[in-house]
Formats: structure tokens, sequence, C-alpha cells
């Protein structure tokens, strides 16, 4: 809770500061404000409150989510100054919308209430759809904004219609509540409560980006500009697969015999659409979009295997590939400011000019790909291990190919960038600040390698 | 000071981080600087910890943090400080800071200075990791790392082929042993449920001894020692593994990694002694390999090999040692040994560099007045691998032999003739290189730098006084180094020591002082044929009689392996590259994957970008769902 | 709720959307039938106002400025905050002094949205980008 309040009041404050013109503060207030704001939100950690008639729950789970979407944002944050470094306008919009749809997102990781969790969704996706259009002057990104715009209030009716259907049965929008019902009425529940959960469970995995709910997700994640494409893949699908687990953790576990089927062949359909259309792509944003795509479907493993670890694993996994997908971004970014295209053909020679800027990317490749010791290795083995505790052999089976289909599309950069001899392109020309957190963030990767029980252990 | 023990491996690897990232920046001697002085700093902390350790016989766990952990897989990152690891950390940081501090002047002007140095900061922290690991794990990874930068700095001149193929046999060897380690480690998690020492040596109690599983595991360990010690029959990597540079000789093939196996079984014996089994097999191991490994030493002509095979020699004697339980005595010589081996190695390198690269030593002679000091640090450091007191040597071999003889004077005597053995071949090399001989003009040779000298020196002041910790008790000394390790072998020698006999103060001091006289007797030998007689080593064409040729060919070990495995292997690789490799397997695997690929290429359809087709495409998914779900 | 409903309890809705299709369909089939099919043709005449009104001026459907709406929308947005404003004047008694506090909170807010729309040039009628 602190952290929302701390977070509005900066996200208010930035708007000020923005009004005022006072670019040169914006940066510094919202890193120093994040740093805080970290830090509120984990003295809270070990306490179990809960908020206006159990509308917010701060827990545990709450809590270690809530420092993910902060370290995320931070991130993104960091490299945002090289993102925009020709623009003269104070960016206070895009940043304050960017704090707004980050306590949407921490919203949709504390709540209690199914209404707060549309509140959440809500604040998170409208804030996504103005930053999605945020390039005004852009074709893609209009095109971007408006797409998702379209598809995702479609969603949204789904996911408030389901809402209403489990509200009209089980008379109650707390999760609590719900659970209660289904716990009482377990053998007469009406079909309209499970079509409800449907309609939830599409509504859920639109926002996650599961196959078939995924088509949106490739054509925003191009056509959006490359940092907010970096912030919203990584930061609306960590809430979202938060929200996700705590819906079905707390509300819908008596009756996860029956979402197991639908949640399973969300998995294995995105697992399979997912990496099978990266493979060919030639166009890097594009590829990181399908390769979102498809993790989504190996965080859903730990949610249809509900077990003891799956908190844990799902915070480990999400760290790990928010982190991933954050520095590729950030050298995707800067190789597009430099070169002009997100081909693959600009890679090419990459390790010889820029060896700072390749290392990181191979280092954020391995990782997605799963690569022993990095960081994206032990989300994958442990996500596959809990879903082999679960018994749900053929899922990790095709989590196994799947991976094994990813590192196809996953070393092509790092092929082009190490063995391939540069054509005509000239050496990348940074600041060292920048070298130095791309190279930060990277080394971060590894060191996550080696803590997966640290990570793990505290959910 | 024990809290920050985690300093001591940390420091080389940020010094092998920094070269490594400032690769082609580092100009002239600086990355040997920070490299030599990341170690000096290491050695500070562990003789503070060593002290401490040696002060209030306390050992400790420093737990850094839980590494690998799920189900019932709890595996910590986290260092065992006892007696044994310090007395390690001592000479690994100390030898090594010396011979880091050397190689400053002795690798001067090479194109791969700072690759050098990056490699050695590489290789400390990996030994140290070895050594101070709490489990067998954190032990593994530090085994396999000194694999690594033993094969990167034997193919540290990678430009000639011979080299790299010295780096490759020393790999592909140590590969061999490292398989049987791993299998041990293996063994040991299953039986025993974790890879901690302090735990499994306390389960290892519940084992009677000459229990057949913990027989497999040990031999499956010793099998690792072997590989990594250079034991028969996996010793030939040892010799080729000259190619490196010298000081690279001196820290890894003499005084460190190749004690690791030594090292391994020390820390293991309280497993080792409950299979009488397992430990004969390591004394006749051990005994056969430095008998056969002096035997070749006699008629090498390259100085480096025959300090090569003086080494794998010397650690045959140690795993004799091992093997009649004498570990004290197994860690004793290996201490003495790292002192005097590195003494004569980075001797042996001065005297290279004094005459630019020259190896043969049919092409040195009357070196003694030209390069003075190096002269005299090699003779002390001939002296006290030869065994004469009361050099270091005499005492630490005296300890072996008296271990030997209690468990089988048969052992005592075979070893008795390896170390007059040693003793003749160091004194041959030592006369053939420095005594002048009159039918050859005079050398051209220069003394070397005096950051070369200096650590020389050292060593020699150390490979004569290290003895001094070990003075056995009829000599009223009080035998420091025993008492020191006395809390982590006491346990298993009180095992080994119900079968043997006591022997008698006199028949100690008897049995001190026949190899003594031998050796004398030897030295005058040498002295006899390569000083007076002026006896050269033929050329390598000439025709030797039948005996000395097969040591000269090393007992044709390298053939046998060709022509057994090596040539196999081949074939059978061959065999699978052309027929299961192309035929069969590549045929699949290129189908699976343009299976994959057309369908990836097919499926980017669905994707059109029409926004009507996704909305359409979501809702048909939606009835599809209600459909199945609530329907049917 | 532990109520059951069964299916009449629907009856109300299904009438009155008979009611609602059905008036539909009656009106438009009435007309389509009381008219004569000679007076639908359209002159100018019968398009005009008569007696009553204002003049035609133009078409209806031409590009309006954005700041039109701009101004629409931020009417409604803050037409609706003002809603706000009335439980909280119901409940003013109860909540005393510490209501009062939250909704000046909530003022200043709704008043610092106001300065930031300002200062952003919503109301910058000239400026055109």
């Amino acid at each position: 809770m602190n952290a929302i309040i701390a977070l509005s009041a900066l996200a208010i404050l930035t708007m000020f500061f923005g009004v005022i013109q006072k670019k040169s503060v914006l940066l510094p207030l919202i890193l120093s404000g994040l740093i805080i704001v970290f830090f509120l939100n984990v003295i809270e950690w070990g306490t179990f409150k809960h908020y206006y008639n159990e509308m917010f729950i701060a827990d545990n789970f709450n809590i270690a989510f809530t420092a993910a979407l902060i370290l995320t944002t931070f991130l993104v944050f960091i490299f945002s100054a090289l993102y925009y470094r020709t623009v003269k306008r104070p960016l206070e919009d895009i940043y304050a919308l960017m704090l707004f749809s980050l306590i949407g997102g921490i919203t949709m990781a504390s709540f209690g209430n199914i209404t707060m969790l549309f509140i959440g969704i809500e604040t998170l996706s409208i804030s996504f759809y103005i930053l999605a259009g945020s390039k005004k002057f852009d074709v893609a990104s209009n095109e971007a904004a408006l797409k998702y715009f379209l598809t995702g209030t479609f969603a949204t009716g789904f996911l408030l219609f389901g809402m209403a259907l489990i509200y009209g049965v089980s008379g109650s929008f707390n999760l609590q509540a719900i659970n209660s019902y289904i716990i009482a009425n377990k053998e007469s529940i009406p079909t309209l409560f499970y079509a409800g959960m449907i309609l939830v469970f599409v509504g859920m995995a639109f926002k996650i980006a599961a196959v078939p709910f995924h088509f949106w997700a490739p054509d925003v994640y191009t056509g959006s500009p490359t940092l907010i494409t970096a912030f919203m893949s990584t930061i609306g699908k960590v809430a979202s697969i938060a929200a996700f687990y705590r819906l079905i953790s707390i509300t819908f576990l008596n009756v996860h015999d029956f979402s197991v089927d639908i949640l399973m062949l969300f998995a294995i359909a995105t697992i399979i659409v997912g990496n099978l259309s990266a493979m060919t792509q030639d166009n890097m944003k594009r590829m990181l979009a399908y390769s979102g795509i498809s993790n989504s479907g190996y965080l859903l493993f730990a949610i249809i295997a509900m077990g003891p670890k799956s908190a844990g694993t799902l915070l480990y996994f999400s760290i790990s590939y928010a982190i991933a997908t954050i520095t590729a971004f950030a050298v995707i970014m800067l190789v597009r400011e430099e070169r002009g295209t997100f081909s693959l053909q600009d890679y090419k020679g990459l390790a010889k000019q820029n060896p700072v800027e390749a290392f990181a990317m191979a280092v954020a490749m391995m990782s997605l790909a799963g690569i022993p010791p990095l960081a994206g290795f032990m989300a994958k083995y442990n996500i596959f291990s809990v879903a082999m505790n679960g018994g749900y052999v053929w899922l990790v089976i095709v989590g196994v190919i799947g991976s094994m289909i990813s590192v196809f599309y996953y070393f092509k950069p790092i092929i082009y960038m190490y063995f391939h001899r540069a054509d005509a392109h000239k050496k990348i020309e940074t600041t060292k600040a920048y070298k130095i957190h791309i190279l930060l963030v990277s080394i971060l990767l590894i060191i996550l390698g080696f803590l997966p029980g640290l990570v793990i252990g505290l959910l | 000071m024990i809290e920050y023990i985690w300093l001591v491996p940390l420091l080389p690897l940020i010094g092998f981080l920094l070269i490594a990232f400032n690769f082609k920046r580092f100009q002239g001697s600086v990355s040997g600087i920070i490299a030599s002085s990341a170690i000096f700093v290491s050695f500070i902390i562990s003789l503070i910890v060593f002290i401490e350790i040696y002060s209030s016989k306390q050992t400790a766990t420093v737990q850094l943090f839980h590494w690998i952990k799920f189900n019932k897989i709890d595996i910590s990152f986290s260092f065992l400080i006892d007696q044994l690891s310090t007395l390690m950390l001592m000479i690994i940081t100390g030898v090594g800071f010396l011979i880091h501090v050397y190689s400053i002047g002795y690798m001067k002007g090479d194109s791969g200075f700072n690759r050098f140095f990056s490699y050695m900061n590489l290789f400390v922290f990996f030994m140290l990791l070895l050594v101070l690991g709490s489990n067998y794990l954190i032990m593994f990874i530090g085994w396999e790392g000194v694999g690594l930068c033993s094969y990167l700095l034997i193919g540290f001149w990678f430009k000639k082929h011979e080299n790299n193929n010295a780096a490759k046999k020393a790999f592909i060897m140590n590969r061999i042993g490292d398989l049987g380690f791993l299998l041990g480690i293996f063994m040991l998690y299953y039986y025993f449920g974790t890879l901690n020492f302090n735990g499994i040596f306390f389960q290892a109690h519940m084992f009677t001894i000459g229990n057949p599983t913990i027989t497999i595991i040990t031999l499956l360990l010793f099998v690792g020692a072997i590989g990594k010690s250079a034991q028969i029959p996996l010793f030939t990597w040892l010799p080729d593994a000259m190619a490196g540079p010298t000081p690279v000789s001196a820290l890894i093939h003499a005084a460190t990694m190749v004690t690791a196996g030594i090292y391994m079984i020390a820390r293991s014996n309280v497993l080792f002694v409950l299979s009488p089994i397992t430990l004969l097999i390591i004394a006749i191991v051990g005994i056969t390999t430095a008998l056969l490994a002096g035997g070749i030493a006699i008629f090498q002509t390259d100085i480096k090999k025959v300090l090569a095979y003086s080494t794998v020699s010397q650690l045959g004697f140690m795993f004799l040692a091992l093997g009649v339980g004498a570990f004290t005595g197994a860690m004793f010589h290996l201490t003495t040994h790292a002192f005097f081996k590195a003494l004569l190695f980075l001797a042996a390198g001065s005297v290279i560099h004094a005459l630019n690269g020259e190896q043969d030593i049919r092409k040195m002679g009357g070196l003694k007045n030209k390069i003075p000091i190096t002269f005299f640090t090699f003779l002390i450091g001939t002296i006290a691998i030869s065994g004469i007191p009361p050099f270091s040597g005499f005492f630490s071999k005296d300890m072996i032999l008296i271990g030997a003889f209690e468990a089988n004077s048969i052992f005592w005597i075979i070893a008795v003739i390896v170390s007059l053995m040693t003793t003749f071949y160091m004194f041959r090399l030592l006369y053939i290189v420095f005594w002048k001989r009159s039918n050859k003009e005079d050398l051209h040779a220069h003394e070397s730098p005096k950051n070369m000298t200096i650590p020389l020196m050292i060593l020699a002041v150390l490979s004569v006084l290290a003895g001094a910790f070990g003075i056995p008790l009829v000599f009223g000394g009080n035998d420091i180094i025993g008492n020191f390790l006395s809390p982590i072998f006491t346990e298993s020698t009180n095992i080994i020591k119900i079968n043997a006999h006591e022997i008698s103060h006199n028949t100690e001091l008897l049995l001190m002082f026949i190899p003594v006289i031998f050796v004398f007797v030897v030295v005058y030998l040498a002295y006899y044929v390569y000083v007076k007689q002026k006896k050269l080593p033929e050329a390598d064409n000439q025709k030797r009689p039948f005996f000395s040729n097969i040591f000269f060919k090393k007992l044709y070990f390298d053939e046998i392996y060709n022509a057994l495995f090596v040539k196999p292997a081949l074939w059978l690789s061959d065999f699978l590259h052309n027929i299961i490799e192309l035929k069969v397997i590549d045929r699949m695997v290129n189908q699976a994957g343009n299976l994959v690929v057309w369908t990836g290429k097919t499926i980017r359809y669905i994707q059109t970008g029409n926004v009507g087709f996704y909305l359409f495409a979501m809702v048909i998914s939606i009835i599809l769902i209600l459909i199945f779900k609530l329907f049917i | 709720m532990d109520k059951n409903f069964i299916p009449e309890d629907y009856i109300p809705i299904l009438v009155q959307s008979v009611v609602a299709f059905g008036f539909v369909a009656v009106t438009m089939l009435a007309t389509h039938f009381i008219t004569s099919k000679r007076k639908r043709i359209r002159t100018l005449h019968k398009d005009e106002n008569f007696e009553c009104g204002i003049e035609i001026k133009g078409n209806a459907r031409f590009p309006f400025s954005i700041r039109y709406f701009l101004i629409a929308i931020l009417f409604v947005l803050f037409d609706v905050e003002i809603i706000f404003f009335y439980p909280w004047a119901i409940n003013f008694s109860e909540m005393e002094w510490m209501g009062f506090f939250e909704m000046l909170l909530f003022m200043f807010f709704l008043l610092f949205g106001f300065y930031y729309i300002y200062k952003k040039g919503a109301f910058d009628w000239k400026h055109d980008e």
C-alpha cells in the first residue's frame, strides 16, 4: 500500500516538474523516487495487512512482485535517457503514464477483490494504450495504439462480463467470499459460474498474450516506441501473470480441475505458436515480441501446476525474463538509433565494434534461451520442475521442445554479432554510463543465475 | 579474519577480470604487478587465517550462499577452513606469489604478457576454490577450473602445433580421470545424500572397514587423483605439459595443481582408510610410478623433462605415503616438494632464460660461474630433493620412508631405490648443466634480473628450512606439522595403526641413515660419471643399449596408448561420422529442422495485421472454448 | 446469494424485449403502409424548415477542431468528478473534519489536474500544433 501511495505522489510530482519545464530534474527525481518506493515497499515484508474491506491485500506475494515491478521500471527508466536524448521537451506525460501503469501493475499484484483487479488492469492498460501511441507522428505507433485499444477493450469486455457472471452466481466480488462460495456449493455450481471463469481467464490470457489471444502482441510491440515496448512487455506481463496467479491461488483453487484444461491449452498453444513464429523473424523487435509470447507459456506452467513452489518460481522466472528482455531492448534501441532498422543484418560484426553491447545482448539472449548458468536456465529449470512435481509430464515435454526451438532464434543475433563480418557499419558511439548500465544489467543476469534458491525461497 | 576468507579466492578472480577486460590496454608489466599484488594480499590474508587456525586449533565453515537447493539437494557455496586447507592456502598463495613475481621477469617482452597473467590469476582462483570448498562439488569446480587453466597455459604459445597437442593431451588425460572423480561424487551423493565433507565423514563411521561400496567410491576418486596428479597410467601428459612457459610448469605442474589429487585423498582420508584394498592399490600405483618415472628421468636430455619426470616420481612417492596411511608424511612432502620443485623449475627457467631458450642439457655446461645465483639455488634444490640432511627433503622423505617401512618393508626397499634414483638424476642434471667440460667452447650466458633471482633465493631458504617443521621425535624435534595436522588425520591413522607394527627408535635411526649413506655414494657416482669421465648423453639418433633405450623412449607409453586407444578411437569415430552421423542422424535432424522451419513460416500467416481478423479469431476461440468446456 | 432463479423469473425481461422490438417493427410497418408512394419523393422545399427553427447553414458533417472535443471531454471529466461531492455532502456531518480534509485533498488533485491541463495549453485556442 505504501508503494501505491508513494508512487502516485511521485507521478503527480513528475507531472508538476514537467509542467514547470524542469526537464533536468525529472529523471533523477523518478529514479530516486523509485528507489525510495522500493524500500518503502520492502519494509512491509512479513506483515500481512488488508485495506478497505479487503480490497487490497498486502502480503509477501504482493511485496515481492511489487519489488520486481519497481525494479523492472527502474531499469527501463535508466535506459530512457538514451532513448529520448533527442527530445527537447520534458517528457513528464510519458513518464507519469509509465508510473501510473506501474501503479496499475502493483494493484494487479495486490487485489483482494475482483473489482480491484479490474481497476488495476484498466489503469495499466489505458496507460499502455496511450504509451503505445506516444510517438505521435509515427504511423506504426498510431497503428499499434489503435490496435491495442480495439483488441484490449474487446478483451476487457469479456473480462468484465466474466466478473459479472461470477458475481451473479456467488454474490460477491471478494476473492475469499467467492472461494467460500465454491467450497460451500462444490457440487451445485451453476454452469454460468464456469462460463464466467472462462471469460475471466480469456481476459487474463489476453493480458499475458497467450495464444489464441496473442494477436495484438506482435503488432503492438513492433509498432510502439522501443522503450515502451520494453516497458509493456515486461511490466504488463509480470503484473498480469501475478494477477492471474493470485486469482487462481486464492479463488479458483478448488475448481482447479476445471481450469487446468483451459490453461494447458493456452500454455501449449502459446509455446508452440510463439516459438515457431519467432523462428522466422528477421526483425529483432518482432522476434522479442514472439519470445515474450512464448515465455507466457512457460509462466503458465507454474499456475497450472500450483505447487508449493509455484509463486517463488513465478517470481524468479518473471524477474529473469524481465531483466533479460530489458537488456536486449537496451541494445536494440542503441542499434536502431544508429543504424535505423531493427533488422538482424544490423547486428553483423557488432562484437568487434561494440564488445560491451554485444556481450550484454549475448548474455540476454542466452538467458532467454536457457543456457546454464544464466538466470534464464535456472528459471526454466525450476518452472519445469514445478510442472514435473505437479505431474504434468507432457507439458514439460512440450516446454522442452519449445525451448529447443527457441535456441535457434535466440542464437541468431549472437551468430550475427560474433561470427559475421561487419559490412559497412561504423562503431556505435555511446556514453560510458550507458555502457556500464548495460553491462551491469547483464551481469545481474549472471549473478541471478547463481541465486535461484534465494529468490524462490522468498515465497 | 576467518569470515573474510572469501577474499582469498576473490582477489585473484578480480585480478583476472581486471586484466582480462583491459587486455589490450595494459602496457609493460602493469598486469604482472596487478596479478602479483592480488596474490600477495591473498597470501597475507591466508597467513593471518593460518596463524589463527594454528593458535586456536579451531576449524570453521564459512557459508557464502545457498547455491543449489531443491527437493533434498542442498548444496551451499561454502568454504571449509581447517588445518589442511590453510596449509594448502599457504603453499598456493605463497609459492604462487613468488612465481608470479618471477614471471614478471621471465615473460617480459612476450606478446602474450597480459594474457599470461590473466590465466595465472584465474588458475590461482580455481586452485583456491578447489582447496577451500567445503563439499565435493565446489572442489570439482576448482578441479575442472585448474584443468582448464592448465590447458590454456600449456598451449600458451599456441602458434606452435606441438604445444597445442600437448595442451589437448593434458586436457583429455585429465578428462579420463575427471570422469572417475565425477562418478565418485555421484556415488557419494547417492549413498550419503550430501556432498559436504563434514556430513560425509560423519556418516562414514556407519560403514565397516572393507565395505565394497566405499571401496568402489574410493577407487573412483583415486582415478580422478591419478589423472590430475599424473600417475600410471595417466601420467604421460605431464612431461608433455612442459611445452608451457617455465613458471607455469613450476606453479601448475610442480607445486600446486598436480598436488590436487594428493590433497583430495588426504581430505577424504576418513573414507580411504575404510578400504584397505584401495589403499594398497594407491601404494602400489604410487611406488610403481615413482620407480618408472625415476628410471625415465635418468635418461632424459631436456632439462624440463627431467624435472617433469622427477615431479611424477615425487608425486608417486606421495601416493605411496597416502597408501600406507602416512597422510602427514604425504602432506609434509607435498609442502617441501612445492618449495624445492618450484625452486628447481624456476632455476631451470633461469638457465633457459640465460641461454635464450635452450633446453637441451647436452648443449649446456660450465654455467657454474656465469650464473652463480641460479647455480647456487639449483644446488640447494638438488640437495633438498635428494634427501640430504638437514635440508627439508630429508625430513619429509624420511617420514614417508618410515611410514612405508611400518606398512611393508618391500615398499621401503623400493622407496629407497627410488630416492637414490632421484639423487642420481638430479645430480646428473646438476653436473651436466653447471660443470665445465673442456671439449666445449664457452657458452654465452647472463644472470637473470633481480625479480627472478629474489624469488629463487626465498624459495631456496624455504627449501632448506621447511624441514624444521617436521623434525622427528628421535632428533628431539617435536613434529610440528604432525601435531598441526593431527585433528584431521588422527582418527584415520589410528585405524591404520591397528595393523601396523611399532618400530623402535633405534630401528628408526637405522632406517634413516642407511639411505643417507647410499645417497652420498650415489652423489659420488654421478660425479664420477659426469664430471670425471665427462660423459654426455647420446644424441637422439644414436643407437643406445636396449635397456637405456626403453627408458629414453619413456617405456613406449605414448606408442602403446596410440595403438591401444587412439587408433581404435579414431577408427570408431570415422565410422560413426561417415555412416551413423552423415547418413542417419544428420538426415533425421535436417528433416526435423526443415519441418520446424516450414511450420514456422506457415504459422506466420495467421498474423495478418488485420484487427478485424484478430477480433474474429478471438471470438471464435472463446466460443469454441465455451462450447467444449460447458456443453460437451 | 442463496436464491436460485428459475427461467420464469426472466419473463418480465422477455416481455419488455418483445414490446421494444414490437414497437419498432409496428411503427415502421405502419408508416410504410399509411404513407402514399408519391409523397416519398424529396423536393427542396419539403426539406425546409416550416414556420420554426433556424435556417440551415451548410452540412453538419464537417471537421471540427480537435480542441472542441478536448474541451468537451474535459468538461465531462470535471463534471463527473464533481459528482463525488454529493455523497460527501450527505454524509458531511458524520465525517466531520476528517472528511473535510479528505475532500480538500481531493479538490487539490482536481485543481492540480486543472492546472496541469491549463499549463499544457488545452485551453489555448489560437495555438495550433
